[in-house]
């Protein structure tokens, strides 16, 4: 009579601790909120608290190359924010074209009209997870218009001031 | 009457001699068991985390010491404990951090398995309560943005250092110990942690804690795993007795 000494189990526990030190890679679930965009949503100035679609809207960023909306009537949009560094200003400067169809068709009276908007914003870096890392928010948001001989938008207003989700629009433009 | 007498003499001694054989007999078919004695060691065990040693060679990212003791109480009861470092860089596309400090365990291991003879193997549950104090240093980290139209994500590069942090948790263990050498015991063991409390970084979190392991978003347990190697100091010796059925 021998008795051995249980190997197996031993075994089956450098097994069950092999495998575990494959940890499983931390992700950052899509669904987490993190760098927030803008929400700007477009009024009618005659009644300023109706909605009033932008016709036919291209949306570029200032400097960028891809456009961020294409030749849609919309009313509202979302825009991504620049950022290089916390706690300072920052500007990002975006091309709102409107009635595109009329710069793309071959008609030499109609033509789009553009404007430039300038945001500027304060990011502040918050801690989210350890998948996702940082996510920015803006607090202090600010916009302005350059004034051309014919702006389509007439007036603008910061509704909200810090940009922390995309629950709700931060700018109204009316027009 | 002298016959008599004699006759009475005679048979009321066989009887007394009778008596006790009768007694005798009896006292036989008693079951006796018999009994083996067997010494066992009782001492203090040292010993150091092999795993831990290895990983700090292999393991650019880690660099950790433990060392271990138990001194046996009973025959199954042993109080245990745990004394290390660890050092941490944790890194993935967003963050890179390293976790830095010392670690405290105590508890009780209990003994599960019946050796056989003198056999002083294990196969033990064991409970600790652990302390820890840490600092966390932010390496960098680039700030998180679904949206890839603006090219190039802010990444920051200036460490932000997190002193003075603590925590402090409970822990389930498994394991074995088993006895290759005399005195010398090799062991692998896993160890449940649930964290009781901890300080946290202001807008950063303890992603690594000496002693507990890395922690996870979805809540205070953990898990951790040991490799042992151990020498046994024998201090006394105590008698075990072992029925031995026939």
């Amino acid at each position: 009579m021998k008795q051995i000494f249980p190997y197996k189990i031993i075994l089956f526990l450098l097994i069950i601790i092999g495998t575990w030190s494959c940890e499983r890679d931390d992700i950052c679930a899509e669904s987490t909120s993190t760098t927030p965009h803008l929400i700007i949503r477009f009024y009618d100035i005659n009644n300023q608290t109706t909605l009033k679609n932008a016709r036919n809207l291209t949306v570029t960023g200032e400097g960028a190359t891809e456009d961020i909306l294409y030749n849609k009537t919309v009313d509202s949009i979302v825009l991504p924010l620049k950022f290089d560094s916390e706690n300072t200003t920052n500007t990002t400067r975006f091309v709102l074209e409107k009635n595109t169809d009329y710069r793309l068709d071959t008609n030499p009276l109609t033509n789009s009209n553009v404007d430039i908007i300038e945001v500027k914003y304060t990011p502040q870096f918050v801690f989210v997870s350890r998948a996702c890392g940082y996510k920015a928010i803006f607090t202090d948001l600010q916009i302005s218009r350059d004034a051309d001989d014919d702006n389509w938008i007439i007036n603008t207003e910061v509704i909200n001031p810090t940009i922390e989700n995309e629950n709700a629009a931060h700018i109204n433009i009316y027009h | 009457m002298k016959t008599q007498h004699t006759s009475i003499f005679i048979i009321s001694l066989m009887v007394l001699m009778l008596l006790p054989k009768t007694s005798f007999s009896q006292k036989d078919t008693e079951k006796k068991a018999d009994t083996l004695i067997v010494k066992q060691k009782y001492g203090l065990r040292l010993g150091g985390d092999l795993s831990k040693l290895v990983r700090s060679f292999i393991d650019d990212n880690y660099t950790g010491f433990e060392i271990n003791a138990d001194y046996r109480l009973t025959k199954r009861l042993y109080l245990a404990g745990e004394l290390g470092t660890e050092e941490r860089t944790l890194s993935n596309d967003y963050l890179n951090s390293t976790t830095k400090g010392s670690y405290f365990k105590a508890g009780v291991d209990f003994n599960l398995y019946k050796n056989w003879l003198s056999m002083e193997n294990l196969i033990y549950s064991g409970f600790r309560v652990g302390a820890s104090t840490f600092n966390q240093t932010l390496n960098s980290y680039t700030v998180y943005n679904s949206d890839q139209y603006w090219e190039s994500p802010y990444t920051s590069t200036d460490s932000q250092k997190f002193n003075g942090l603590t925590a402090l948790w409970a822990e389930l263990i498994l394991g074995v110990k088993a006895e290759v050498l005399t005195n010398l015991f090799v062991g692998a063991n896993v160890q449940f942690k649930s964290m009781i409390n901890q300080t946290q970084p202001a807008n950063f979190e303890n992603l690594y804690i000496p002693g507990f392991n890395r922690t996870f978003d979805s809540g205070r347990f953990g898990i951790g795993f040991g490799y042992n190697v151990s020498y046994l100091i024998p201090i006394y010796k105590k008698d075990k007795k072992i029925a031995v059925d026939e």
